[in-house]
This record gives structure tokens, sequence and C-alpha cells, in this order.
């Protein structure tokens, strides 16, 4: 069964050797019908190509381009500011703190403002929580600011359109409905900001009979119920996954998308990085699941349950720590291995950590249990600075439905959350919905529930906002404006307060209510500033203001044998299904931004859309196949409960057999038409089980393959490298990325390494127990590659010593061991180098243009697999073989190893790309950036009517010290040239030796956890110096000698082989 | 050809007047022009018989006749230090001129007086543009031309051996058909111009010649070496940085931290021209311009309250009473005249059309100065390295900006321009701590290896130095 237990493999197609993808790999682009999609058929049957075609082509050329040099130059306008105000200096950016929210999702950022235009964001490094980390969905925020279909003003519905409107008048025309007697309620998500808060409770004091009603889009309402039994607070405890050295998770997905992502993978890594071989320490993470999460890709060991089992697994778990626990039907794999991960965390009782990210009250006391059982309050599980980062229960929401339904409200109003869209019961919110007399939403865009209200009341960016956040207690932060509202927003907070003619009547009325609100507590209950003002400043300044406020002192208080009683049923049945949010799209909130929609989901690689994961299993014979035989991009139709919808299928490695899984947060039908009809909207079929939202179902059946989706924009199997072929004509093993490079026979050299075109080393990987023998290996493997690579005629050491040993040479160190493939650098990325989005049909041709990518493989046991990311772009080789080829020397090398690409010299022949052993060269098929005079050249992303990035709104966010690349040019990573050349000015203008902290990478400042290290390597003191030191270190794909200037840490896992017994 | 030819001449009669110039070396009337050029142009009219700014230069030896010769070197010179002296001709003359201030010019020599002297003379006798012997060459060919009739001799003694090898083979082939007993029918001339060869040749030298032309042309499209645009406001570079020695950076305060050396916002003028109300050329009509466009009120010394909701006839009003009042005081008169009402309407109407256009409807908001210096868009340029790293002097680039009444650009802006300083310059090496880093360099310096340390050296002629 297992074939190659050993290997690695990046997917199905790569496992079974499949003809067609090996010979896609070999041909130099994949080869498809250019003109496919231009939309014009006439155009097509021409292309044939004639002579009469071509002196058109011509001529039309030849005229277009006498026209266009005969234009007069134009005037071009200079506009000074009239007052220019101190702190802008134009051209120099300008970095101010703030918090990026959006419901519980939260990140203390810095935000990168030009001529006051916010165009990038970085972490806090001052946030204790943080640590200057960040997700791909904070680096995507300020693309949101310039969304275009934002709510540009308050409107008010007239019969079926929506009419412009003051919102002097519509506050006037509102306040009229609200009285005393008035039942309003509000429906909010998790609210992280105490004057937020404040601001709705001035709200219900002025209108008594309102009531505010919290739900969150994806629940975790079940450990605050837990909370609040067994320890009699209604908060999420303070994990710390830096303080575990044994971490079980039931399908919690604590490093991508479960409560505070950024804090818990900033903690988790500390124990998974190796600084010193020879006593080499890991924590061992355990995920229980049943469908391949990030966290889960993650892992050492997983143990796989249906999503019946869940709870099951937690029983029996709690059964062997706790006892007295009765256990219902559950695997007996998960059975043995959960008996070795019981006895494994009693070894590492009050250093150990059990989470669940079930939304089951039941299987949270059962969790809190057995946290309790192993000593872990008070350590891993803080009481202290609890979070507040979830605070929703859809009992809430469920009440509103039900006093709707009984027309027991007069006026709803929605806080920028959109339970039309993310609540299972869409046609019974609806129903109830009918019978409000006044509904209000306070939206940033007409969503699904704005487009059910009648009055709107559009909502500010947070980068335009002022605002206080308290995502942990004691642990506050501010937002601050950088950009004056672009349209006639209002930030909902001051709404509420409007509402309640509480509005502080000063310039910016909601700046006053915050700074009277931290004046009344936190600067009240701190002892460091005596003046409010100086506090303030300091605040405002960091951008965070920590304090302790002591521990809460809990002790344990539960019945776990009438908790085990409430779990999940057990089920006996084929197939279940469960539902996961993506890093990218949450549920839905974040389906508007182009960034999210464009960036792959980290395990299934797979962009703009959901796709039903299916497991791959060994048919025994020599195959892997996916379930019911379906392929990746098969249309397939899925049944839940009754309803049938058709989705596409991806087969996806570690999927437990009898599970299928399909992410939230798709199928939106909003109007913005970035997020219109991609994917399928699950929602509807989340289960409303125990008044609880349940991500599961079992009523669930798929059938055959119905078709092929046209536009799979999966990337699972673009730029690959390493994959092993069999040569058409002598039948020997070969690589096939590299084939098409390979013209004649080689004879001799068809093994080896110079000249070869197998065993690549791509990425080195060992276990924990192994790793001394792994080194060892490595570095006889390297000793071995660099002696081939010194059997050259060639001086490189000479030429080295006089180019490159002076100044600066810059390099970078990814630490595998800390990537955890969150996608937080290749967002970061995008936003500082102005990376165009392409749109679906784009990358399903392999267009997508990402300078960084990262590539997951999987290695070790097929039905279970490890993970590795390795974050692969431009290697910056010193001896680079798409230099050597390039006919017009646009792309060559800098004294500062610099492997340099000049847009404006390129003219597009690509050899470049064909000759780059890595494949992170990017060719701009079409006018992307929407620069070109023919817009028949300009994609849409999703059928808008002008294409992305064509209107000046969203011109705004663009980078203006990188170019905007045209069509027809190779572009790719540049190691971020512009920060280098802004970092060394620094230094110079300071007279002074470059620092390390001048010059940082965008992937590097984005990173939560500190995986990308950037560097002058010849600075003997520098950071990156003392990573290149790691005996862990390889660099990838050394036999070719290209001298790169990337290297990479060995992966290391600490899996614990007996659990798979 | 013809080109060539010209080019030839000039440099004939280039050299003709370097020589009549050396000999001389005294008092000329060409010498006079060039200097009436940089020197008096811009204010006293060319023909020199109409008053411009300054009164008409025709007959000025006569009315300072009655003075001493340097009484009038020294009014050329410095007017305001004479009038200061009480010299009776002069502070006449600053009774009739006042306020208009004659700019001092301390580094004229009596030579250049005297020659300056002969030309409105020479003009005045002669006509304009005249001078002793016609146009002077505005440029130098210099040396360039001195090997062009070698060419041409060449090309003639290759055209003379063309011509005798036809005959000669012509010759031959009649020899040779006689041998064999038949007759040989040479080409006429007509014959032989149209033959394949020869048309073939023709358009194999047009194309090459007509390519040449194309892209020499090409290479300097899109560039706009002495651009010099007419400003919204008549604002002069002499004035400020010349004759009132402004520091360049105390207006283009981004030169030393930004990439953009910045145009002043309107804040930054008013640092001055709160004071400074009426300008020594214009008068009122240009510094109101920066009135209107940030909110002042000259009259009553304030900025106007919620200046951005006037409306046009308020800020008619203001700037009219304005321009009106300072010229009833300089006409000493207590009603505008009819003049006086045309000068105001007049200037209303430039501040009007100078601070409004297609998308700016409103005379409030900032100044739209026509962008001189532009750089492609790939292209990354740093003024603060070059200015406060690289030390180099803005007229490095800019040219003697501090002499330009209309700002022009000075240089190509071209990326040939931009390699070939990066080529020359030495980088202020030892003096940043910066450079330390460059340890082989810093060794040979030491050593003697090396005397200096060029951009080129570290690097500054690679791509991505500007290109990203």
């Amino acid at each position: 069964m297992n074939k190659k237990q050993s290997q690695v493999w990046i997917g199905e197609k790569d496992l079974n050797g499949d003809q067609d993808f090996i010979k896609e790999q070999q041909s130099e682009f994949v080869e498809l019908p250019i003109v496919e999609g231009l939309g014009n058929e006439e155009l097509v049957e021409n292309l044939g190509g004639n002579r009469r075609d071509f002196l058109r082509f011509l001529g039309f050329g030849i005229g277009a381009a006498t026209v266009a040099a005969s234009c007069d130059t134009p005037i071009k306008r200079a506009i000074p500011y009239v007052v220019k105000p101190d702190e802008i200096v134009p051209g120099v950016a300008n970095y101010y703190a703030s918090t990026y929210v959006n419901g519980g999702d939260f990140c203390p950022v810095l935000v990168k403002t030009r001529e006051g235009r916010p165009i990038k964001i970085e972490g806090n490094a001052s946030s204790m929580m943080t640590k200057g980390g960040t997700s791909a969905r904070a680096q995507a925020s300020v693309l949101s600011l310039y969304d275009t279909n934002r709510l540009q003003g308050p409107k008010k519905k007239d019969g079926d359109a929506w009419i412009d409107v003051k919102w002097n008048d519509l506050d006037k025309e509102l306040m009229s409905k609200f009285g005393a007697e008035t039942r309003i309620r509000v429906l909010t998500n998790t609210v992280l900001s105490p004057s937020a808060k404040a601001a709705m409770n001035t709200f219900v004091a002025k209108y008594p009979e309102a009531k505010i009603y919290t739900y969150d889009p994806v629940s975790s309402a079940a450990i605050l119920d837990a909370c609040e039994q067994n320890f009699g607070h209604r908060v999420i405890p303070d994990y710390r996954f830096d303080k575990a050295e044994v971490i079980v998770s039931f399908n919690a997905d604590f490093l991508g998308t479960w409560i505070s992502p950024v804090e818990y993978a900033q903690q988790y890594v500390k124990n998974r990085k190796i600084d010193n071989v020879d006593h080499a320490k890991m924590s061992r993470h355990i995920q229980v699941e049943n469908h391949m999460s990030l966290t889960g890709s993650n892992a050492d060991n997983r143990i796989l349950v249906k999503p019946s089992e869940q709870g099951a697994a937690i029983a029996y778990l709690a059964n062997k720590i706790v006892g007295g626990v009765s256990v219902k039907k559950l695997n007996d794999q998960a059975k043995k291995a959960l008996d070795k991960v019981a006895s494994e965390l009693k070894n590492a009782a009050g250093k150990s950590l059990v989470v669940s990210g079930s939304n089951n009250t039941g299987e949270q006391i059962l969790i809190n249990a057995i946290n309790n059982a192993l000593g872990n309050i008070g350590t891993t599980v803080g009481f202290n600075a609890v979070s507040y980062q979830r605070q929703g229960d859809e009992n809430d929401f469920n009440d509103l439905v039900k006093e709707m339904k009984q027309g027991a409200v007069d006026v709803v109003i929605f806080n920028q959350c959109n339970p039309a869209y993310d609540t299972p019961s869409k046609a019974l919110f609806e129903e109830g919905l009918a019978k409000v007399g006044t509904k209000v939403s306070m939206c940033y865009s007409v969503d699904e529930t704005a487009t059910l209200c009648d009055y709107l009341a559009p909502v500010h960016h947070y980068l335009e906002s002022w605002g206080d956040v308290e995502a942990k207690r004691g642990h506050y932060g501010l937002i601050q404006p950088v950009i004056s509202p672009l349209f006639d927003t209002r930030q909902a907070a001051l709404s509420m307060l409007s509402w309640s003619g509480a509005a502080p009547q000063t310039e910016q009325p909601y700046l006053s209510f915050v700074k009277q609100q931290w004046k009344d507590s936190a600067f009240a209950s701190q002892s460091t500033y005596a003046t409010f003002n100086g506090f303030w400043d300091a605040a405002l300044h960091d951008g965070v203001f920590h304090m302790d406020k002591g521990d809460l002192g809990v002790s344990f208080n539960g019945n776990v044998a009438d908790a085990a009683a409430n779990i999940t049923p057990s089920f006996n049945g084929e197939l279940e299904i469960n539902f996961f949010e993506t890093v990218n799209m949450g549920n839905g909130q974040f389906a508007n931004n182009p960034w999210l929609q464009e960036m792959p989901d980290p395990v299934g690689r797979t962009s703009w859309g959901n796709y039903l994961a299916v497991p791959v299993a060994f048919d025994g014979v020599r195959k892997f196949v996916g379930m019911n035989d379906l392929k990746d991009g098969d249309l397939v139709e899925l049944t839940i409960g009754g309803t049938t919808i058709t989705v596409p299928v991806l087969q996806q490695f570690g999927q437990m057999p009898g599970t299928v899984s399909l992410a939230l947060g798709y199928g939106r039908e909003s109007v913005s038409p970035t997020s219109k009809g991609i994917g399928v909207n699950v929602n509807p079929f989340v289960h409303p089980n125990l008044r609880k939202f349940q991500y599961l179902n079992f009523e669930v059946s798929i059938g055959k393959k119905v078709g092929k989706v046209d536009d799979f924009a999966c990337v699972q199997y673009h730029h690959t490298i390493g994959v092993e072929g069999q040569d058409k004509e002598t039948g020997e093993t070969i690589n096939a990325d590299e084939a098409a490079l390979v013209f004649f026979n080689y004879g001799m050299v068809k093994q080896g390494y110079q000249g070869s075109l197998t065993e690549r080393s791509i990425m080195f990987n060992s276990s924990l127990d192994e790793l001394k023998e792994s080194v060892e290996h490595l570095h006889e493997k390297r000793h071995e590659y660099q002696h081939l690579n010194e059997q050259t005629l060639y001086p490189y050491e000479e030429y080295k010593e006089n180019r490159y040993d002076q100044g600066h040479h810059w390099g970078m160190h990814v630490d595998l061991n800390a990537c955890i493939g969150c996608g937080a650098c290749t967002v970061s990325c995008m936003a500082e180098n102005n990376i165009p989005v392409v749109g679906k049909e784009e990358v399903s041709r392999h267009h997508e243009m990402t300078w960084l990518r990262i590539d997951r493989y999987y290695y070790g046991d097929h039905e279970n697999p490890n993970v590795v990311y390795q974050p692969m772009m431009c290697q910056h080789c010193d001896n680079a073989p798409c230099e050597n080829v390039c006919p017009v020397n646009a792309t060559n090398h800098s004294a500062e190893g610099l492997n340099q690409m000049a847009y404006n010299r390129c003219v597009g022949t690509r050899y470049c790309a064909n000759n780059c052993p890595y494949k992170v060269r990017r060719f701009n098929w079409l006018d992307y950036t929407t620069a070109d005079l023919f817009p028949a050249n300009q994609p849409t992303l999703n059928g808008e009517e002008i294409p992305f990035g064509a209107d000046n709104l969203t011109r705004m966010v663009l980078n203006p010290d990188v170019t905007v690349r045209s069509r027809g040019v190779i572009e790719k990573c540049s190691f971020c040239v512009q920060r280098i050349q802004e970092g060394k000015l620094t230094a110079k203008k300071e007279g002074r030796r470059l620092r390390d902290h001048d010059v940082k990478t965008a992937c590097q400042t984005a990173c939560p956890t500190g995986a990308i290290t950037f560097g002058d390597t010849n600075n003997p003191k520098g950071e990156l110096a003392k990573k290149l030191k790691s005996p862990l270190n390889f660099v990838s794909l050394e036999e070719v000698n290209v001298k790169s200037s990337v290297t990479y840490t060995m992966k290391v896992n600490n899996r614990n082989e007996s659990l798979d017994a | 050809m013809i080109y060539n030819h010209l080019k030839l001449k000039a440099f004939l009669t280039c050299l003709l007047f370097t020589f009549s110039v050396a000999i001389i070396a005294q008092p000329s009337v060409d010498v006079g022009k060039a200097a009436f050029k940089n020197y008096c142009a811009q204010c006293h009219a060319k023909d020199m018989k109409s008053d411009a700014t300054g009164p008409a230069l025709m007959g000025a030896e006569e009315r300072w006749a009655d003075y001493p010769r340097e009484d009038l070197y020294a009014w050329i010179r410095n007017s305001q230090k004479m009038i200061a002296a009480g010299h009776p001709r002069a502070v006449e003359l600053w009774a009739e001129y006042k306020p208009t201030i004659m700019t001092a010019m301390d580094n004229l020599t009596d030579d250049e007086i005297e020659s300056v002297l002969l030309y409105v003379n020479d003009v005045v006798v002669n006509g304009t543009g005249g001078g002793g012997g016609g146009e002077l060459p505005t440029e130098s060919v210099g040396v360039q031309g001195s090997n062009t009739w070698m060419y041409w001799l060449l090309l003639a003694v290759l055209a003379v051996l063309a011509l005798i090898l036809t005959r000669v083979i012509g010759s031959l082939n009649k020899i040779a058909a006689a041998k064999e007993g038949t007759t040989y029918e040479g080409k006429t001339l007509l014959e032989t111009l149209t033959s394949k060869g020869v048309v073939s040749f023709v358009i194999f030298a047009l194309v090459v010649l007509g390519g040449y032309t194309t892209v020499n042309n090409a290479v300097g499209l899109g560039r706009q070496q002495g651009y010099a645009p007419e400003q919204p406001i008549k604002f002069s570079h002499e004035t400020h940085a010349g004759i009132n020695q402004i520091d360049c950076q105390y207006c283009h305060d981004g030169a030393r931290r930004s990439k953009h050396a910045v145009i002043p916002a309107a804040n930054t003028c008013m640092n001055c021209h709160k004071a400074i109300k009426e300008g020594s050329e214009y008068g009122t009509a240009e510094i109101t311009k920066i009135y209107a466009s940030i909110g002042y009120d000259p009259t009553a010394n304030s900025y106007i309250e919620n200046y951005e909701d006037k409306s046009e006839e308020e800020l008619q009003a203001i700037y009219s009473k304005w321009i009106g009042d300072r010229y009833m005081k300089a006409e000493g008169i207590d009603e505008l005249d009819k003049e006086g009402k045309r000068v105001v309407a007049e200037q209303w109407d430039g501040i009007v059309s100078s601070l409004t256009n297609d998308q700016k409807k409103k005379i409030q908001g900032p100044i739209e100065w026509v962008r001189i210096h532009n750089l492609p868009d790939h292209v990354y340029f740093n003024h603060a390295q070059h200015v406060t790293v690289g030390k180099l002097e803005c007229q490095q680039c800019h040219g003697k900006v501090e002499e330009m009444k209309v700002l022009e650009q000075f240089s190509p802006l071209s990326m040939g321009w931009c390699v070939n300083c990066h080529r020359q310059t030495e980088v202020q090496f030892g003096d940043n701590e910066y450079y330390q880093s460059y340890v082989k360099y810093h060794d040979e310096i030491q050593k003697g290896e090396r005397d200096k340390v060029t951009v080129e050296d570290i690097g500054g002629l690679e791509c991505q130095k500007c290109h990203y």
C-alpha cells in the first residue's frame, strides 16, 4: 500500500504519474489556446494566420505607432499643497499605529501612508499578542478601503430603488420612529471595542425597550457557554501554545482561523523552531480531524475521525484522563491512538493543551475537564488575559428570529453583520424580517442583508475610523484614521450615539467620545502617566496599551457525565460532510477582496471558489483515486438534506474516507462583482443542532461526475519543480519540469546530479527522532553537491571575492519549521509590489502573477501525510540561468547579488521563465494592470463593467515606488529592491553603516512566525548571519550550481509513529 | 549633404569670428549683442526705441552726456546706489520710473557696457537684428567640421576612380568582344542608372539612411530639453534665487529628504509674501494669485475665514479692491480712472485664468503649475540621494536657475546623461561611514592603488538602481 513511503509529492497527479500532467510539465509553458476566452469567435477563426492578416496587423501597428509618436507630449501638472501639513513630506512614507478589526478578527497594525494615502499594512511589534505578525486578511484589508462597491452615502429604499438621503434627514426620520416603547433590536457580530459597546449602552439607555443581540459568522458560542458553566466567566480562556509541550487540537484551526490565529501562531512556533540540533526539543502537536486543515497540515500526527465522531473522540480522551465518561461510537484506530495521546498528555501534565473547535457545549465542557484534570488551568489555559474575540451566541440570533416572527420587533438594526448570508436559516430569517417595520443596515457595501432593509447607514473603513479595541482582557488597542473618509459614511458607533441624541458636539464627535471613555477607564486605572494627554499621545503612538488586570482566579466546576450525554450523537451513515472556514474568506466577510480571492488556499491550493474536498485512496493496484473516481475539477452533484448543488471537486490527501468537506464563505449574492457567484454558499446546510450552529451535516450524498469545470483555478500543479516522469523514447525517469530544456540525449549522465534530470533536492525533511542522522545525511549530500559544483573551469570563488565580498550581498533565510503556510506573505507581497489580480479564468490558465508562492508538499503516509510549506520566490542566484538566456539583457545581476529585472528592456521572449529551475518568473500574458490602449487585452475578474484596477479608486492602493508592469513583460520577486534602496538611503543620509532593521522585505514583515529573515550576507553581525549558521540549512536545488541566495532549513516533525499503528 | 555643407560654412564663419574677436579684444557690437541679450533684454525693448519695463535705450548716451562716462557705467551697474547717493540725473530718472528697480549687475565690465552701447547704436542705425558681420552662430560647431572636407575629397576621389574603372571595364569588354568577333553593346548611362544593381543599392541606402534618421529622432521623442512652458504665475527664479539669494532648499524642502524636490505649497510663499505684496516686475498682477489661492486678504492683512465657501463674486470684490487700491496709491489718485479699471479687470482675469482650468473650476485651492521635469514612470529618481548623500549642487542638473526668468529644463534627462554622470562622479567615500562596508576599495585607496571611487564602481549603472 505504501508505494513510496519516503517520497514527497504535491498531489494525486504527481503521485500517480499522470501522463497528461507530466506532458504538461514538459512543455515550456502550458499550452492553452491563446485566443481562448478573448470572446471574439471571428478572430479565433481568422487566427489561422495568413499573409493578409499579417499585413493588416503590421499596417495597423505601424499606423498606431506613428499616430502615438506624433502626438504632442501632454502637459503634466504639478499640484502642490495649499497648506502643507507639517508631518507630510511628499515622497516619504508615514506610518501610523492602528488596529485592524473585522468582527472578532483582530490585528494590531502599522499603516504605511504615502501623501496621505494608506497603501500597505505592517504588523505592530509593540503588541504583546501578535509581536508584529499579521494575517492575510489584515494585509488585504487596505484594498477593501478602495473597494469600488462601497456605499458612498446613506440611502433609503423607495419602492425597489435606493435613493440618496442626507445624514441629517436619515437621523430625523429614524429617530421619529424610535421611542421609549419601540422594541428595537440591534444585531451585531462580536464587538471588541469598549467605546462602541458604551455607545450601544447609551442607545439602550435612551430606548429602554432596545436590546443588543450578538452572534458570530463562525460561532464559538459553545466555548463561552462551557467556560461560563465551568469557570463562571463567559470568556474564551487565554490559551498559551508557547507553554505547551503537547498540543491536542480537536478540529480547532488555531493557526489559520480559530479565535486568534496570529497570536497562536506566534506562540506555537516558539516550540517548533530548532536552535540546537544536539539538544533538539519540539512540542508535539496532534490534530484530530477529518479534513486537512491548515493547522492539521502543520501537525505532527493527525488522528482521523469523522465529524460525527469528534464528540466521541473528545469523550474517549476525557474518559482516559478524567474518567467517568461514557464513550460513543469511535473508530478503532482513533481509539488506539487516543490511548497513547492520553498517556502523552498525562506525562506532560501542566505543560499540555487540549483545544477543540467544536461548537457543542458538552464537548467544550469535556475539553475544560480534560485541561483541568491535566493541571493546565492557570498554565496553558490562562484566566488573566482572557480573550474577547468571540462573544457571539446564536441563541441571540435564534431569539431575534423568533421575536421577529411573532411580530414583537418594531425596528431592527444590523451592525456590520450579514445574517441573510452567514446563518443557516435564511428563509426563516427573511420571513421574520418581513414583519419588522423598520430595518436599518449599518453596512460597508450592499450585502445580502442590506438588500432586505429600508435604510442604509454606511460605515467607515477601519482606516477612516477612530476607535479602540480590547481583544484580550487588559490588552487595549487604538484605531486611528489615516485618511479622511473617502465617502459620505459614518462610523456605526457614532450612528448609535447620534440616534441616542448623545453624540458629542465637536468637530470629531467620535474621537471625543473615545477619548472620554479612555479618560474614565484606562487612564484612571494606570499610574505611568500623570496627564491624560500624555497618556493618550503615548497610547496613540504605540497603538497598543497593556495593563495587567490580575488573574480571574477560577476553579473548575462541572459535571462531566452530563456533558458527555450532550455531545454530537453518533451516526452510522456512509458519508458525512463538514464545513470549514478558510484562511482567506472567513465566512464570506472577506469575499469582496480580490487579493484574498486570488490567494490560494494553503492546503488545497485553490483560489476563486470553494471545492469539495474528497478523500484519495490507493486502489490496491497502482493508482491513487479519488472517491467515486472523481478527479480534480470534476463537477459533481452534492445533495445535502434534500437540496442538490453542483460543486467542483478537489482530491484532498489526508481527507478521511467517508467524509467530504466544503469551505464556508463563498457563493455570495451581494452586488459586488468580485464575489458574486464565486463558489457555492454552504451556510444553508450548517446544522442548527441544539440551538448551536454545527458546521457539519450527515444527510449527504454525492453522485457521479456530471461534468468538468472550465476554469479550475487550482494552482497545485502550476509552476511545479521536481515532478518526475518517463521519457517518451528511452522510458527512463526524468524530471518532467526540465525535460523541455533538454533536446539532446546526454547518454551517460541520466542519473546523478549535474546535467541530470532526476533526484532533485528541492526540500529536506526529517523526524525529530532521526534528526542527527538526517543532518548527517544532509551534510553529506550538500558536500557532494558542492564538490560537484567545484568541478568547473570557471573560477567562481575568485569572481565572488572580487565582486560580492564587499558592500552588500543580499540573502534570505526561510525557516521551514516556522512557516505554517498561512499566506500572509503572499498577500503582503501583492500589496507591496503592485502585483496584478488576474481572476479565476486566468488562474486556471496558469497565469497567476504572484511573485511569492507557497509550495505545499506532502510526505510520509499516503493516507495521512505530513506537510511541508516552502515559500518559493526568486532565489536571486549568483549564477542565474535566466540571465544567460535573455537576448536583450533585460535580466542581469547586480553587484549586491540581486537578480535584476528591467521591465522596459524586456521584449517578452520568456526564455528566462523557461530556464528558471525554480519556476518563479511570471509573464504578463494580458494587460492585467489595464495600462494598455486596447481594452481587448484587459481581462475582467468576474465579468465586471470595468476591469479590476482600471478605476482611479482602486489605483490608490498602488505603491508609487514600484513600476506597474505592462503586458508582454516578465516579472518576479525583486527582494523588495525598493525597500533595499530606501534602507540604504536612510543609512547614507545618517552617515552610518546599514543595520538589519533598515531593510526588511514585505514577506518578512508580514510573517506572524518570523520564518523569513532577510539581510546582508556580508554583515557578520547581522541576524541573517546567525541563521545561516544552522546545521539544518540547505539550498534548494544546490546541485544545479546556480548559487542561490535563499537558504531553507530542513523541515523537522515530531511525529509519533506509534500513533499510526 | 546640404546640412553638412551648412555646417562647414558655419564653421568657417565661426573661425573667422573667433579670429576677429581675438584680435580686437575691444568693445564690439557682437559682444554687446550677447551682453544685451543676457542682461538687458528682459526689461529693455529690443528695438531700442520703445519703452518696456525699463525705458528705451536709444539715446541713453546723449541723455548722460552732461556727466562723466563713469557715472553712466555706475548707473548701469547699480542704479539704486546712485539714487541713494543723490546723483541728480539718477534722482530725476527715479522720479520718473519708481517703484520699478533696475536689477543691480555689479560684475559688468566697462568694456561690456561700452559694447552694449555700441550695439544699441548699431540697432538704431542698422535696424533690428543687425550686427557688424551678420548673424552670430548661436552654437559653436567646434572641431566637428574640421575633417568633413576630407570626406568630400575622398568621395570625389572614389567617384573619379569609379568612373575610370567603368571606362576601363567598358574598354576591356570591347576588346574582349572584338577578340571573340562579336560587338560589345555598352550600357547607356540611363541603362546603368536603372539597372537592378543601382536601384537596389539606392533603395538599400535609402532604407539605411531613413532608419538611421528615424531611430536618431525617435530616441529624442518625449525628451524636453529646453522646455520652458508658461506658468500660471510668472514666477521668476531670477528674482527669488538670483537677486534675493533665497536658498533653493528653502522652498524645495523635499530635495534633502525625499525623492521629490517638492513644489512649495502656497503657505511657503506666504512666509515672505505676507510682507512683500507687490512684485518688482508685475506689481500686484502675479502675487495676488497666491493670495487668491490660499485665501489671504492683503488689504486686511489676514486670512479669510471660510474661504472655501466664498463665491467667485466675493473673491472678485476682495482682490479687485486690493489691486485698485494699489493702483490708486501708485498713481496718486483717489478714484479709479479708466486705465485703472482696465488694469483691475485685466489682473482679475489673469487670476481667474491662472487658477482655474477644465478640472478645477474654483479659484480657491492649489496653484496648478506646469511640470517641467518629467521622468518616465519606470524611472526611480531620488533627490535626497543626490543632494544630501551625493552633495551635488542643484545647478549641476538644473542649470543656472538663479538666472532663469522663466524656468526651463536644462538637462536632457536622458538615460545616457544619467549614466555619463554616474560614470564620472566620485562618491563621497571617505566622509560617509555607510561606505565602510566597501572594504576592498578602502584597502585599495590606502595602498594607493585607487584614487577614487565613482558611482559606477559601487553599482551605480545597474538596472535596478533606477528601474524597479
